[in-house]
């Protein structure tokens, strides 16, 4: 086979050029991110408060979500960074990775792009080869700046050697993924599947190094190369074969990857794909099956996020006084003032409560806010024509997909409320300061605030479809006013701009007052009604 | 020399099989029409034979080099069109054909101006912007640009309106005048019929029928049309007469094309009249085969 690589590395500068934007954007969030987190939290705690710190990490629930605790005998601001940002960052760096490899091989194969560019003198390979060169130059960007970043933080115990190493570690985990995806994109036949598939084993190594960690089975955690990229114990140990190893790993995968690529045929996979059903059922056959359909699995996956993340808070009601009791900077994030309440043990819970809550909430808005644009963005790919073409009139469609949005805030709401309740009273047992019955009323009472907010999208897709992505300007708003609107000093009537402002704090004990909830359910029908209207009478547009 | 040269070609999807013993020739200076209904397995051979598919069976050979193992030595020589042209829709047209011409290594900026002049195209636009037809116009101008051999073109024109189908057949015809060869499949009879030297009917992944337009012709019916002084006598008797009409004192039939010779001289001995014959068009042969159960 003659010419398996042949044109590599013009198609490699035509992804770099594809890259700019996009990676570049991934690179400065990462790096600059980390860069400035690290001075904060280092001059937000001194010798002592890290240690009091690092024994509350010391318990087995801690170490399973964030990893193993090394150098606690002298906890540096190095160490409780490593301890405290690298696996997360990790993840962040994999996730860049998945999408980076699937964007260049499945994505250009499943649109039908891969077709022509192969039938010019390109070798069989070269789409892969390039891509792994792209991700291999990215990733060294972002491992090279990364280092360079954290070592002129000036942060004491952040020296040049150790940031190197951490820089040099999101490089080769950012590899190992890479590689990883372009194996899955060989065996799955569509994007979606490809990344799906990766992601997938993204949470696995994040539990299987969970259990490792947990119950200290070195063998378990390095299998995982989040687990393995641990060990490496940045600012701490400095330790350099998980890096080789790393490296290693991402290449004998890359390798299996090349040779199935080699055999296989264009659009083809290794896993066959499922033969879909020759005849929509009748719930598909109608316009608001479809809208469904097209909205499950994104809604089940959201349904799961929420649930998860709603535990995964929950896991640490128990003991957040010890986490965030010594600290006034975290209290005051939590709205805790010390003139209004008592900073004991359970009134700390509360007040945590009652801003995971309201952060719950707002993540919620995400997925309801991507059920509203959707019929925008079929509108976009020239889909909703077609379902418009025939009988369904342009009322009907919007409504459809602002029913499923209206449906799931209410199953967000519930399951994170119930997220939150089990993994805390599983913790805690007859200790957990909260019941249900409470919780479940201050997730729900924000449900009006939540369909504002769909309101606001519903107009936006009817009125003005092109400038429709300025909810999400909104949205943005109305996390800032949330969480620092005060701090912010914003003055009261910029805070009632976002409907979430209305809502009575029934954690804390205030009662649920009516009236607000009324209105905003008001002003939201209002705005779904006039979106309504707007989105029937205007052109399908492109 | 044969260009393109396939013998026994067997394509399998898993259980399904695409093609199933296809066997073809195409020369130098030649136009090869592919036909077939949808599904038919036109797209798929055209697949195999830029060595993106891999055959099951079989041999496929371009330029006497096998399109599996040697593409890259074959692509540089060929041009494709795929008739639903996909492209990066942040892209402009005019980047997405520099990137073509570019992988493809020679270069002619003058007639990349010619032909986007021609196809009427502006390169600056993004392609999220095009339409099909234009997306279309991006991959014929960048294959027209490249000074191939081998031009493969399936359904190339599906997007394109008459004017630029114009453009498009004279391309070819010039191609073809340079002693170029092409395999096009379409499903636009006329074209077919003005620019293809031969054409070939694949039906359910099995080539039904090969052959120059005239030979073709034969395996179809003649419309005759016919007035005389006397009635004909025993015209039914006659082998390969079918559906006779009546119509304004003169008759209507169709005719086997190589039983013609014998029915005009029985016909001759009535005193003729008027004699019309229309030859069977593209479209008749096409319907023979595409009615699963016409034909023979
Ligand atoms: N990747 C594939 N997997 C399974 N079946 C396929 C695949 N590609 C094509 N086919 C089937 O092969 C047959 C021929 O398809 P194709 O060559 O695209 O037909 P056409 O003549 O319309 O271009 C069709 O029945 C099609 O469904
Ligand atoms: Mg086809």
């Amino acid at each position: 086979m003659s010419g398996n690589f042949n044109n590599t590395g013009r198609l490699v500068k035509f992804m770099l050029k594809r890259e700019l934007v996009i990676s570049t954007a991934w690179i400065l969030i990462i790096v600059l991110f980390s860069m400035g987190i690290a001075p904060g939290m280092a001059g937000m705690f001194d010798t002592e408060a890290r240690e009091q710190f690092v024994s509350n990490m010391d318990n087995p629930v801690m170490i399973a979500m964030m990893g193993p605790v090394y150098g606690a005998d002298n906890y540096t601001s190095g160490a409780m960074y490593t301890g405290m940002m690298l696996l997360w960052i990790l993840i962040t760096v994999g996730i860049m990775n998945v999408f980076l490899v699937s964007r260049h091989t499945r994505a250009d194969e499943e649109k039908g792009r891969a077709e022509v560019v192969r039938s010019l003198p390109v070798g069989r390979l070269a789409n892969l080869n390039a891509t792994m060169i792209t991700a291999f130059i990215i990733n060294v960007i972002l491992g090279l700046l990364m280092g360079l970043a954290l070592a002129v933080t000036g942060v004491e115990s952040m020296d040049l050697a150790g940031s190197m190493l951490y820089g040099a570690l999101n490089c080769a985990v950012g590899l190992v993924f890479a590689a990883i995806t372009a194996l899955f994109c060989q065996l799955s036949s569509n994007k979606g599947g490809a990344t799906g598939l990766s992601f997938l084993i993204l949470g696995v190594f994040y539990m299987i190094r969970a259990v490792g960690d947990m119950q200290q089975i070195e063998i378990l955690s390095c299998i995982s190369p989040l687990g393995l990229a641990l060990r490496s114990q940045a600012y701490i140990e400095n330790i350099w074969w998980p890096v080789f190893i790393l490296l290693l790993e991402s290449i004998i995968i890359a390798a299996i990857a090349y040779k199935l690529n080699a055999v296989r045929d264009l659009d083809q996979g290794f896993i066959p794909a499922r033969p879909g059903k020759k005849e929509a059922s009748a719930f598909l056959r109608s316009n608001f099956g479809l809208a469904f359909r097209l909205l499950r699995t994104s809604l089940i996956v959201w349904l799961i996020v929420m649930f998860s993340l709603g535990a995964s808070y929950g896991s640490i009601i128990g003991n957040i006084d010890e986490f965030v009791g010594g600290s006034p900077e975290y209290m005051q994030i939590l709205g805790f003032d010390s003139a209004v309440a008592e900073a004991t043990k359970e009134n700390i819970q509360m007040y945590f409560l009652s801003f995971v809550a309201s952060m719950m909430t707002l993540v919620c808005i995400v997925p309801l806010i991507n059920a509203v644009m959707k019929p925008k963005n079929e509108e976009k790919e020239h889909r909703a024509e077609q379902v418009l073409a025939r009988v369904v009139p342009r009322f009907n469609y919007i409504a459809a997909y602002t029913a499923l949005a209206y449906a799931a805030s209410l199953l967000l709401q519930f399951l994170t409320a119930v997220g939150i309740y089990s993994s805390a009273v599983s913790i805690a047992g007859d200790a957990n300061p909260f019941a249900l019955g409470t919780l479940l009323k201050a997730c729900l009472s924000y449900l009006p605030a939540l369909w504002v907010m769909i309101g606001v999208a519903v107009l936006l897709v009817g009125f003005i479809p092109k400038a429709a992505g300025a909810i999400w300007g909104y949205f943005g708003f109305v996390f800032i006013a949330s969480f620092m609107g005060e701090v912010l000093g914003f003055p009261e009537w910029l805070l009632s701009v976002s409907p979430l402002h209305h809502i009575s704090n029934v954690i804390l004990g205030d009662d649920i007052s009516f009236m607000p909830l009324i209105i905003l359910t008001v002003i939201a029908a209002v705005l779904t009604a006039a979106g309504f209207i707007f989105y029937s009478k205007r052109d399908t547009q492109a | 020399m044969a260009i393109i040269e396939i013998k026994n070609l067997i394509k399998k999807f898993g259980k399904f099989t695409a093609l199933d013993g296809i066997n073809l020739e195409i020369n130098e200076g030649e136009v090869f029409g592919y036909i077939g209904p949808n599904g038919a397995g036109k797209t798929t051979t055209i697949r195999v034979l830029l060595g993106i598919l891999q055959a099951t069976k079989g041999d496929a050979k371009i330029f006497g080099l096998d399109v599996w193992k040697d593409a890259v030595e074959i692509h540089k020589r060929i041009a494709y069109v795929p008739g639903d042209v996909n492209l990066w829709p942040n892209l402009t047209g005019g980047e997405v054909i520099d990137l073509f011409v570019s992988l493809r290594g020679k270069h002619d900026k003058e007639r990349r101006e010619k032909l986007l002049k021609m196809f009427d195209l502006d390169p600056s636009k993004k392609c999220r912007t095009y339409s099909k037809g234009n997306r279309q116009k991006v991959a014929l101008v960048s294959a027209f640009a490249s000074d191939a051999d081998l031009y493969i073109l399936d359904e190339p024109t599906s997007g394109l309106d008459p004017l630029m189908e114009q453009v498009f057949q004279e391309c070819i015809l010039e191609q073809k005048n340079n002693g170029k060869a092409i395999f096009l499949s379409s499903h636009i009879l006329s074209e077919v019929e003005r620019l293809c030297d031969r054409v070939g009917i694949i039906r359910e992944g099995k080539l039904v029928e090969t052959g120059t337009l005239d030979q073709l012709r034969h395996l179809t019916r003649v419309m005759i049309t016919v007035a005389t002084e006397n009635p004909i006598e025993d015209l039914n008797g006659l082998n390969g007469v079918h559906d006779i009409e009546e119509r304004h004192g003169g008759l209507n039939f169709q005719v086997d094309s190589h039983e013609i010779g014998n029915v005009i001289s029985h016909i001759a001995k009535f005193g003729v009249k008027k004699l019309e014959s229309t030859p069977p068009t593209l479209e008749d042969l096409f319907m023979r085969h595409y009615n699963t159960d016409g034909g023979e």
